[in-house]
Protein backbone atom coordinates (compact mmCIF):
# COMPACT_ATOMS: atom_id res chain seq x y z
CA UNK A 1 0.00 0.00 0.00
CA UNK A 2 1.03 3.36 -0.72
CA UNK A 3 2.73 5.44 2.37
CA UNK A 4 0.15 7.93 1.87
CA UNK A 5 -2.36 6.43 0.93
CA UNK A 6 -1.73 4.84 4.56
CA UNK A 7 -1.85 7.95 5.95
CA UNK A 8 -4.54 9.49 4.73
CA UNK A 9 -6.72 6.06 5.90
CA UNK A 10 -5.28 6.67 9.63
CA UNK A 11 -6.53 10.34 8.90
CA UNK A 12 -10.00 9.70 8.15
CA UNK A 13 -9.93 7.08 11.19
CA UNK A 14 -8.80 9.85 12.99
CA UNK A 15 -11.32 12.51 11.92
CA UNK A 16 -14.41 9.84 12.29
CA UNK A 17 -13.10 8.97 15.59
CA UNK A 18 -13.25 12.64 16.84
CA UNK A 19 -16.85 13.22 15.34
CA UNK A 20 -18.09 10.05 16.87
CA UNK A 21 -16.39 11.29 20.32
CA UNK A 22 -18.01 14.59 19.29
CA UNK A 23 -21.20 12.60 19.07
CA UNK A 24 -20.84 11.05 22.39
CA UNK A 25 -20.50 14.22 24.18
CA UNK A 26 -22.45 16.25 22.57
CA UNK A 27 -20.02 18.55 21.97
CA UNK A 28 -19.34 21.50 19.05
CA UNK A 29 -16.90 24.68 18.80
CA UNK A 30 -19.68 26.31 17.65
CA UNK A 31 -22.54 26.10 20.04
CA UNK A 32 -24.09 29.08 21.58
CA UNK A 33 -24.74 27.54 24.69
CA UNK A 34 -21.99 27.31 27.35
CA UNK A 35 -20.47 30.46 26.62
CA UNK A 36 -21.74 33.68 27.58
CA UNK A 37 -22.16 35.75 25.15
CA UNK A 38 -23.11 39.21 24.80
CA UNK A 39 -25.71 40.98 22.19
CA UNK A 40 -23.78 43.05 20.00
CA UNK A 41 -25.54 45.95 21.45
CA UNK A 42 -27.49 47.77 18.33
CA UNK A 43 -30.53 47.11 18.03
CA UNK A 44 -32.55 47.85 15.23
CA UNK A 45 -32.82 46.61 10.86
CA UNK A 46 -29.98 46.90 9.21
CA UNK A 47 -32.30 47.33 6.44
CA UNK A 48 -30.66 49.65 4.13
CA UNK B 1 6.39 -47.03 -13.51
CA UNK B 2 8.33 -44.47 -14.81
CA UNK B 3 12.42 -45.02 -15.57
CA UNK B 4 14.47 -42.64 -13.40
CA UNK B 5 15.42 -39.86 -15.77
CA UNK B 6 19.38 -38.99 -15.84
CA UNK B 7 20.94 -36.13 -17.28
CA UNK B 8 21.86 -36.31 -20.63
CA UNK B 9 24.95 -33.64 -20.20
CA UNK B 10 25.16 -31.07 -18.07
CA UNK B 11 24.06 -27.45 -19.17
CA UNK B 12 27.01 -25.64 -20.59
CA UNK B 13 26.41 -21.42 -20.26
CA UNK B 14 28.41 -19.97 -22.72
CA UNK B 15 31.71 -18.00 -21.24
CA UNK B 16 31.76 -14.77 -19.57
CA UNK B 17 34.38 -12.81 -21.90
CA UNK B 18 37.50 -12.12 -19.97
CA UNK B 19 38.74 -8.35 -20.23
CA UNK B 20 41.29 -8.27 -22.31
CA UNK B 21 43.98 -5.39 -22.72
CA UNK B 22 45.35 -4.02 -25.71
CA UNK B 23 47.21 -0.88 -26.35
CA UNK B 24 46.22 2.51 -27.80
CA UNK B 25 47.39 2.90 -31.16
CA UNK B 26 47.67 6.79 -30.34
CA UNK B 27 48.83 7.11 -27.35
CA UNK B 28 50.34 3.37 -26.30
CA UNK B 29 48.26 3.56 -22.86
CA UNK B 30 46.50 0.10 -21.91
CA UNK B 31 42.83 0.15 -23.26
CA UNK B 32 40.45 -2.45 -21.44
CA UNK B 33 38.39 -4.43 -23.78
CA UNK B 34 35.64 -5.52 -21.22
CA UNK B 35 33.01 -7.29 -23.64
CA UNK B 36 35.45 -8.31 -25.69
CA UNK B 37 34.23 -10.26 -29.04
CA UNK B 38 30.99 -8.13 -28.60
CA UNK B 39 31.86 -4.66 -28.41
CA UNK B 40 32.73 -3.41 -32.16
CA UNK B 41 35.05 0.15 -30.89
CA UNK B 42 36.49 1.04 -27.75
CA UNK B 43 37.35 4.66 -26.70
CA UNK B 44 40.46 5.38 -25.16
CA UNK B 45 40.78 6.26 -21.50
CA UNK B 46 43.62 7.87 -21.56
CA UNK B 47 43.26 10.09 -25.38
CA UNK B 48 39.73 9.37 -25.88
CA UNK B 49 41.24 8.39 -29.56
CA UNK B 50 38.37 5.64 -30.94
CA UNK B 51 39.49 2.41 -31.74
CA UNK B 52 38.38 -0.33 -34.17
CA UNK B 53 38.42 -3.85 -32.54
CA UNK B 54 36.28 -5.48 -34.21
CA UNK B 55 39.46 -7.64 -36.44
CA UNK B 56 42.00 -8.29 -34.11
CA UNK B 57 44.40 -6.13 -35.22
CA UNK B 58 43.08 -2.50 -33.22
CA UNK B 59 42.85 0.37 -35.57
CA UNK B 60 42.57 4.00 -34.98
CA UNK B 61 39.32 5.35 -36.14
CA UNK B 62 39.63 8.80 -34.86
CA UNK B 63 42.85 10.60 -32.88
CA UNK B 64 41.98 12.95 -30.15
CA UNK B 65 44.53 14.53 -27.60
CA UNK B 66 42.34 15.04 -24.58
CA UNK B 67 42.05 13.49 -21.00
CA UNK B 68 38.94 11.40 -20.20
CA UNK B 69 36.60 12.86 -18.18
CA UNK B 70 36.02 11.81 -14.84
CA UNK B 71 32.31 9.94 -14.54
CA UNK B 72 29.77 9.45 -11.92
CA UNK B 73 30.08 5.97 -12.46
CA UNK B 74 33.51 4.91 -13.37
CA UNK B 75 33.78 2.54 -16.33
CA UNK B 76 34.25 -1.09 -15.15
CA UNK B 77 31.81 -0.74 -12.10
CA UNK B 78 29.32 -3.32 -11.55
CA UNK B 79 26.27 -2.79 -10.57
CA UNK B 80 23.07 -4.56 -9.46
CA UNK B 81 19.57 -3.86 -11.08
CA UNK B 82 16.60 -5.55 -10.94
CA UNK B 83 18.53 -8.94 -9.87
CA UNK B 84 21.40 -8.80 -13.22
CA UNK B 85 24.96 -7.58 -12.32
CA UNK B 86 26.07 -5.30 -15.18
CA UNK B 87 29.26 -3.92 -15.95
CA UNK B 88 29.17 -0.19 -16.95
CA UNK B 89 31.38 -0.22 -20.15
CA UNK B 90 30.76 2.93 -22.28
CA UNK B 91 29.56 6.35 -22.17
CA UNK B 92 28.30 8.86 -24.06
CA UNK B 93 26.86 12.57 -23.54
CA UNK B 94 24.30 13.71 -26.40
CA UNK B 95 22.55 16.99 -26.26
CA UNK B 96 19.59 17.87 -28.72
CA UNK B 97 19.88 20.63 -30.71
CA UNK B 98 17.98 23.06 -28.57
CA UNK B 99 17.96 21.33 -25.99
CA UNK B 100 19.60 20.07 -22.61
CA UNK B 101 22.08 17.65 -22.33
CA UNK B 102 22.12 14.37 -20.61
CA UNK B 103 24.38 10.93 -20.20
CA UNK B 104 23.85 7.66 -21.52
CA UNK B 105 26.12 4.47 -19.83
CA UNK B 106 26.18 0.96 -21.70
CA UNK B 107 26.23 -1.91 -19.92
CA UNK B 108 26.85 -4.86 -20.71
CA UNK B 109 26.42 -8.54 -19.08
CA UNK B 110 27.04 -12.04 -21.15
CA UNK B 111 23.92 -13.53 -20.20
CA UNK B 112 21.52 -10.08 -20.65
CA UNK B 113 22.82 -8.28 -23.27
CA UNK B 114 23.26 -4.87 -23.38
CA UNK B 115 21.44 -1.95 -21.37
CA UNK B 116 21.55 1.49 -20.40
CA UNK B 117 21.70 3.92 -17.89
CA UNK B 118 19.93 7.26 -19.25
CA UNK B 119 20.13 9.76 -17.07
CA UNK B 120 19.75 13.89 -17.23
CA UNK B 121 20.88 14.85 -14.05
CA UNK B 122 17.47 14.49 -12.22
CA UNK B 123 17.16 10.61 -12.19
CA UNK B 124 18.05 7.51 -13.73
CA UNK B 125 16.14 5.65 -16.08
CA UNK B 126 17.24 1.80 -17.39
CA UNK B 127 16.57 1.81 -21.21
CA UNK B 128 16.22 -1.84 -23.25
CA UNK B 129 16.40 -1.95 -26.96
CA UNK B 130 13.09 -3.04 -28.77
CA UNK B 131 12.99 -6.28 -30.93
CA UNK B 132 9.58 -5.42 -31.90
CA UNK B 133 7.66 -1.76 -33.28
CA UNK B 134 5.20 -0.24 -31.11
CA UNK B 135 1.82 -0.16 -32.48
CA UNK B 136 0.18 3.68 -32.84
CA UNK B 137 -2.72 3.93 -31.61
CA UNK B 138 -3.33 7.39 -32.70
CA UNK B 139 -1.28 10.59 -33.55
CA UNK B 140 -0.33 11.10 -29.85
CA UNK B 141 -0.23 7.93 -28.72
CA UNK B 142 1.74 4.39 -28.80
CA UNK B 143 0.87 1.00 -27.55
CA UNK B 144 3.10 -1.70 -26.41
CA UNK B 145 1.75 -4.80 -24.59
CA UNK B 146 -1.32 -3.15 -22.65
CA UNK B 147 0.45 -0.15 -21.75
CA UNK B 148 -0.18 3.27 -23.88
CA UNK B 149 2.61 6.32 -24.23
CA UNK B 150 1.76 9.80 -24.82
CA UNK B 151 4.05 12.24 -27.04
CA UNK B 152 6.08 14.02 -25.57
CA UNK B 153 9.35 14.93 -27.89
CA UNK B 154 8.77 15.64 -31.39
CA UNK B 155 11.02 14.70 -33.54
CA UNK B 156 14.97 16.33 -33.42
CA UNK B 157 18.36 15.92 -33.83
CA UNK B 158 20.54 14.32 -30.96
CA UNK B 159 24.55 14.74 -31.17
CA UNK B 160 27.20 12.83 -29.50
CA UNK B 161 29.64 15.09 -27.72
CA UNK B 162 31.59 13.22 -26.14
CA UNK B 163 32.53 9.33 -26.00
CA UNK B 164 34.62 7.27 -23.80
CA UNK B 165 34.41 2.98 -23.18
CA UNK B 166 33.31 0.62 -26.02
CA UNK B 167 30.50 -0.23 -27.82
CA UNK B 168 29.00 -2.62 -30.29
CA UNK B 169 28.68 -0.09 -32.91
CA UNK B 170 31.45 2.11 -34.62
CA UNK B 171 30.44 5.46 -32.44
CA UNK B 172 32.09 8.86 -32.94
CA UNK B 173 31.52 12.30 -31.60
CA UNK B 174 29.38 14.00 -33.75
CA UNK B 175 27.59 11.20 -34.94
CA UNK B 176 23.36 11.99 -35.45
CA UNK B 177 20.41 11.28 -34.99
CA UNK B 178 16.67 12.15 -35.02
CA UNK B 179 15.14 11.44 -32.15
CA UNK B 180 11.39 11.40 -30.35
CA UNK B 181 9.87 10.60 -27.19
CA UNK B 182 6.50 9.30 -25.70
CA UNK B 183 6.19 8.97 -21.72
CA UNK B 184 3.92 7.02 -19.59
CA UNK B 185 4.15 7.73 -15.67
CA UNK B 186 7.54 5.50 -14.98
CA UNK B 187 8.56 5.10 -18.96
CA UNK B 188 9.56 6.31 -21.60
CA UNK B 189 9.62 5.30 -25.74
CA UNK B 190 12.70 6.57 -27.57
CA UNK B 191 12.48 6.41 -31.28
CA UNK B 192 16.15 7.09 -33.05
CA UNK B 193 16.53 6.88 -36.77
CA UNK B 194 18.98 7.78 -39.08
CA UNK B 195 19.66 6.83 -42.59
CA UNK B 196 20.73 2.97 -42.21
CA UNK B 197 17.81 2.10 -39.63
CA UNK B 198 15.17 2.77 -37.25
CA UNK B 199 15.40 1.66 -33.57
CA UNK B 200 13.17 1.95 -30.37
CA UNK B 201 14.08 2.01 -26.72
CA UNK B 202 12.48 1.61 -24.20
CA UNK B 203 13.62 3.07 -20.31
CA UNK B 204 11.66 2.24 -17.21
CA UNK B 205 12.99 5.35 -14.89
CA UNK B 206 15.02 3.69 -11.69
CA UNK B 207 14.57 4.77 -7.83
CA UNK B 208 17.36 7.17 -6.29
CA UNK B 209 17.50 3.76 -3.90
CA UNK B 210 18.02 1.65 -6.81
CA UNK B 211 20.82 3.80 -8.55
CA UNK B 212 22.44 4.15 -4.73
CA UNK B 213 22.83 0.65 -4.20
CA UNK B 214 23.70 -0.61 -7.39
CA UNK B 215 26.21 2.01 -8.68
CA UNK B 216 26.69 4.19 -5.30
CA UNK B 217 25.39 7.19 -7.87
CA UNK B 218 24.20 10.65 -5.77
CA UNK B 219 20.43 11.77 -5.91
CA UNK B 220 19.93 14.32 -8.80
CA UNK B 221 17.78 17.26 -8.78
CA UNK B 222 14.08 16.73 -8.07
CA UNK B 223 12.49 19.64 -9.65
CA UNK B 224 11.38 20.17 -12.45
CA UNK B 225 10.45 16.55 -12.63
CA UNK B 226 11.08 14.26 -15.71
CA UNK B 227 8.85 13.37 -18.39
CA UNK B 228 8.27 10.00 -17.17
CA UNK B 229 7.98 10.86 -13.89
CA UNK B 230 5.13 9.59 -11.81
CA UNK B 231 3.05 12.48 -9.77
CA UNK B 232 3.66 11.18 -6.23
CA UNK B 233 0.21 12.44 -5.32
CA UNK B 234 -1.31 10.12 -8.44
CA UNK B 235 -0.77 7.28 -6.92
CA UNK B 236 -2.44 7.54 -3.76
CA UNK B 237 -5.50 10.21 -4.79
CA UNK B 238 -7.88 7.27 -6.48
CA UNK B 239 -7.57 5.15 -3.42
CA UNK B 240 -8.10 8.71 -1.43
CA UNK B 241 -11.03 9.33 -2.98
CA UNK B 242 -12.45 6.16 -2.20
CA UNK B 243 -11.70 6.44 1.34
CA UNK B 244 -13.22 9.57 1.60
CA UNK B 245 -16.92 8.25 -0.61
CA UNK B 246 -16.60 5.34 2.44
CA UNK B 247 -16.06 7.90 5.28
CA UNK B 248 -19.04 9.65 4.08
CA UNK B 249 -21.16 7.23 4.12
CA UNK B 250 -19.98 5.93 7.38
CA UNK B 251 -20.68 9.66 8.80
CA UNK B 252 -23.73 9.81 7.38
CA UNK B 253 -24.96 6.99 9.22
CA UNK B 254 -23.60 7.93 12.44
CA UNK B 255 -25.85 10.75 12.07
CA UNK B 256 -28.73 8.38 12.29
CA UNK B 257 -27.61 6.35 14.62
CA UNK B 258 -26.99 9.74 16.70
CA UNK B 259 -30.74 10.57 16.05
CA UNK B 260 -32.34 13.14 18.64
CA UNK B 261 -35.65 13.29 20.34
CA UNK B 262 -38.50 15.72 18.86
CA UNK B 263 -39.40 19.34 19.90
CA UNK B 264 -41.76 19.30 23.49
CA UNK B 265 -43.34 22.29 24.71
CA UNK B 266 -41.34 23.79 27.90
CA UNK B 267 -44.18 26.71 28.16
CA UNK B 268 -45.74 29.93 27.46
CA UNK B 269 -45.32 33.32 29.10
CA UNK B 270 -46.66 36.68 28.33
CA UNK B 271 -44.55 39.57 27.64
CA UNK B 272 -44.62 42.96 29.77
CA UNK B 273 -46.20 45.53 27.69
CA UNK B 274 -43.77 48.30 29.67
CA UNK B 275 -41.08 46.31 28.45
CA UNK B 276 -39.65 45.98 32.05
CA UNK B 277 -37.63 42.60 32.35
CA UNK B 278 -39.24 39.39 33.84
CA UNK B 279 -37.91 35.76 34.71
CA UNK B 280 -40.00 32.45 34.31
CA UNK B 281 -38.80 29.03 35.65
CA UNK B 282 -39.51 26.07 33.20
CA UNK B 283 -39.33 22.85 34.18
CA UNK B 284 -38.43 20.31 35.03
CA UNK B 285 -36.96 18.69 31.96
CA UNK B 286 -35.18 15.23 32.22
CA UNK B 287 -32.08 14.56 29.93
CA UNK B 288 -31.61 10.57 29.98
CA UNK B 289 -28.01 10.50 27.63
CA UNK B 290 -24.85 10.83 29.08
CA UNK B 291 -24.07 14.23 27.28
CA UNK B 292 -26.67 16.15 24.99
CA UNK B 293 -27.18 18.47 22.71
CA UNK B 294 -29.77 20.88 24.12
CA UNK B 295 -32.16 23.12 21.30
CA UNK B 296 -34.43 25.70 22.75
CA UNK B 297 -36.13 27.47 20.24
CA UNK B 298 -38.12 30.32 21.10
CA UNK B 299 -41.42 32.04 19.02
CA UNK B 300 -42.93 35.16 19.48
CA UNK B 301 -46.12 35.38 17.48
CA UNK B 302 -47.11 38.90 17.51
CA UNK B 303 -43.84 40.26 17.30
CA UNK B 304 -43.63 43.07 15.13
CA UNK B 305 -40.71 45.91 14.66
CA UNK B 306 -39.34 44.67 18.33
CA UNK B 307 -37.18 42.11 19.40
CA UNK B 308 -37.22 40.11 22.52
CA UNK B 309 -34.02 39.05 24.65
CA UNK B 310 -33.93 35.95 26.39
CA UNK B 311 -31.00 34.31 28.78
CA UNK B 312 -31.27 31.25 29.25
CA UNK B 313 -29.91 29.12 32.37
CA UNK B 314 -30.19 25.55 32.34
CA UNK B 315 -30.06 24.26 36.00
CA UNK B 316 -29.30 20.66 37.41
CA UNK B 317 -31.46 20.41 40.22
CA UNK B 318 -28.85 17.92 41.63
CA UNK B 319 -25.44 19.95 41.03
CA UNK B 320 -26.75 23.45 40.35
CA UNK B 321 -24.38 23.53 37.58
CA UNK B 322 -25.74 26.13 35.25
CA UNK B 323 -25.19 25.88 31.40
CA UNK B 324 -26.28 29.50 29.64
CA UNK B 325 -27.32 30.22 26.15
CA UNK B 326 -28.33 33.99 25.00
CA UNK B 327 -30.80 34.33 22.22
CA UNK B 328 -33.11 37.07 20.71
CA UNK B 329 -36.52 37.31 18.39
CA UNK B 330 -36.18 40.40 16.31
CA UNK B 331 -38.61 41.12 13.35
CA UNK B 332 -38.99 44.09 12.06
CA UNK B 333 -41.37 45.44 8.70
CA UNK B 334 -41.54 49.20 6.42
CA UNK B 335 -42.35 50.17 3.92
CA UNK B 336 -40.05 52.73 1.80
CA UNK B 337 -39.56 53.61 -2.21
CA UNK B 338 -39.19 49.79 -3.19
CA UNK B 339 -42.42 49.23 -1.35
CA UNK B 340 -42.65 46.73 1.64
CA UNK B 341 -39.84 44.98 3.49
CA UNK B 342 -39.51 42.58 6.38
CA UNK B 343 -36.46 41.55 8.24
CA UNK B 344 -35.56 38.99 10.89
CA UNK B 345 -37.77 36.47 12.39
CA UNK B 346 -40.32 35.82 15.45
CA UNK B 347 -38.02 32.97 16.01
CA UNK B 348 -34.73 31.78 18.04
CA UNK B 349 -32.84 28.94 18.34
CA UNK B 350 -29.80 28.30 20.87
CA UNK B 351 -28.21 24.94 21.18
CA UNK B 352 -26.14 24.25 24.48
CA UNK B 353 -23.36 21.67 24.22
CA UNK B 354 -22.42 18.82 26.57
CA UNK B 355 -25.39 19.18 28.71
CA UNK B 356 -25.03 16.09 30.96
CA UNK B 357 -27.69 13.50 32.11
CA UNK B 358 -30.22 14.60 35.09
CA UNK B 359 -33.55 16.88 35.71
CA UNK B 360 -33.39 20.47 34.88
CA UNK B 361 -34.62 24.06 35.38
CA UNK B 362 -34.67 26.48 32.68
CA UNK B 363 -35.11 29.63 33.35
CA UNK B 364 -35.64 32.20 31.13
CA UNK B 365 -34.83 36.05 31.30
CA UNK B 366 -36.78 38.09 29.13
CA UNK B 367 -37.46 41.27 27.87
CA UNK B 368 -39.87 42.76 24.94
CA UNK B 369 -38.84 45.47 23.59
CA UNK B 370 -40.21 47.85 20.62
CA UNK B 371 -38.73 50.11 17.48
CA UNK B 372 -40.19 52.93 16.09
CA UNK B 373 -38.88 53.85 12.56
CA UNK B 374 -39.68 57.74 13.18
CA UNK B 375 -38.40 57.42 17.30
CA UNK B 376 -34.94 59.23 16.15
CA UNK B 377 -36.73 61.82 14.22
CA UNK B 378 -40.06 62.09 15.61
CA UNK B 379 -39.65 63.17 18.91
CA UNK B 380 -43.20 62.50 21.28
CA UNK B 381 -44.75 65.66 22.74
CA UNK B 382 -46.04 65.92 26.27
CA UNK B 383 -48.91 64.68 26.88
CA UNK B 384 -48.77 62.41 23.49
CA UNK B 385 -50.24 58.75 24.56
CA UNK B 386 -47.07 56.39 24.29
CA UNK B 387 -47.10 53.94 21.55
CA UNK B 388 -47.20 50.38 22.89
CA UNK B 389 -46.25 48.86 19.21
CA UNK B 390 -46.16 45.28 19.53
CA UNK B 391 -46.59 44.75 22.98
CA UNK B 392 -49.91 46.10 23.06
CA UNK B 393 -51.80 44.09 25.67
CA UNK B 394 -54.71 43.54 22.93
CA UNK B 395 -51.90 42.24 20.68
CA UNK B 396 -51.08 39.87 23.71
CA UNK B 397 -47.56 39.45 23.43
CA UNK B 398 -46.23 35.97 24.65
CA UNK B 399 -43.16 33.81 24.08
CA UNK B 400 -43.36 29.94 23.49
CA UNK B 401 -40.52 27.72 24.13
CA UNK B 402 -39.84 24.38 23.07
CA UNK B 403 -36.90 22.05 23.81
CA UNK B 404 -35.24 18.98 22.48
CA UNK B 405 -31.90 17.04 22.66
CA UNK B 406 -30.04 15.34 20.27
CA UNK B 407 -26.01 14.89 20.21
CA UNK B 408 -24.74 15.76 17.34
CA UNK B 409 -24.14 19.97 15.97
CA UNK B 410 -24.29 20.09 12.18
CA UNK B 411 -21.14 21.87 12.18
CA UNK B 412 -19.45 18.94 13.55
CA UNK B 413 -20.71 17.24 10.09
CA UNK B 414 -18.98 20.00 7.94
CA UNK B 415 -15.71 20.27 10.32
CA UNK B 416 -15.68 16.31 9.79
CA UNK B 417 -16.20 16.76 5.78
CA UNK B 418 -13.54 19.62 6.00
CA UNK B 419 -10.77 17.88 7.87
CA UNK B 420 -11.59 14.59 5.44
CA UNK B 421 -11.27 16.80 2.28
CA UNK B 422 -8.53 18.66 3.15
CA UNK B 423 -5.42 15.94 2.29
CA UNK B 424 -7.06 15.38 -1.31
CA UNK B 425 -7.82 18.97 -1.78
CA UNK B 426 -4.06 19.79 -1.20
CA UNK B 427 -2.86 16.61 -2.83
CA UNK B 428 -4.83 17.64 -5.59
CA UNK B 429 -3.50 20.92 -6.21
CA UNK B 430 0.10 19.48 -5.98
CA UNK B 431 -0.60 16.85 -8.65
CA UNK B 432 -1.61 19.27 -11.03
CA UNK B 433 1.09 21.83 -9.77
CA UNK B 434 3.43 18.65 -10.73
CA UNK B 435 2.22 17.43 -14.30
CA UNK B 436 1.94 20.77 -15.44
CA UNK B 437 5.81 21.26 -14.71
CA UNK B 438 6.28 17.89 -15.80
CA UNK B 439 4.46 18.32 -19.11
CA UNK B 440 6.13 21.88 -19.70
CA UNK B 441 9.10 20.34 -21.18
CA UNK B 442 6.70 18.80 -23.69
CA UNK B 443 6.85 19.78 -27.36
CA UNK B 444 2.81 18.76 -27.12
CA UNK B 445 -0.09 20.54 -25.90
CA UNK B 446 -0.71 19.36 -22.03
CA UNK B 447 -3.26 16.85 -21.39
CA UNK B 448 -5.14 15.95 -18.27
CA UNK B 449 -5.05 17.94 -15.16
CA UNK B 450 -2.29 19.79 -16.66
CA UNK B 451 -4.21 21.47 -19.52
CA UNK B 452 -6.68 22.70 -16.93
CA UNK B 453 -6.16 26.74 -17.15
CA UNK B 454 -4.32 26.45 -20.16
CA UNK B 455 -5.00 29.52 -22.14
CA UNK B 456 -5.55 29.47 -25.83
CA UNK B 457 -1.77 31.30 -25.62
CA UNK B 458 0.12 28.48 -24.35
CA UNK B 459 -1.49 26.24 -27.43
Amino acid sequence: MNPRTFLYGLWSLGVVALFVLSGIFAWSPFAEGGRARAHAGIYGPTHK
Amino acid sequence: MQPEMQPVADIQLPAAPAVKALACPACGGSVELRAAGYSVSVVCQYCSSILDVADPQVKLIAQYNQAAEALEIPLGSRGTLRGVEWEAIGYMQRSAYGGGAWDEYLLFNPYHGYRWLITDGRGWSLGEQLTVTPLRDDYETLRLGNQTYQRFYEDSTARVDYVLGEFYWRVAVGEEVVGADWARPGAMLSREKNAHEVSWTRSVLLTHKEMADAFGVRKGASWPPMPHQPSPNAAWLGMGFKIFAGMFLLLAVLILAFGGTSWTSAGRFPVAPDGSERTVTLGPIHFGHLYQRVEIRADVPTLENGWVDLDYSLVDRRTQQVYEAYGAAERYSGSDSDGPWTEGSRGSSVSVASVPAGDYDLVVDYKGNRWSSGSLYSPRYVGMPEDLGWMTPVNKPEVVVEVRTGALFLSSFWIALILLGLPLLIGLIRHIQFDKARQAESDFAPTGFAALGASEDDE
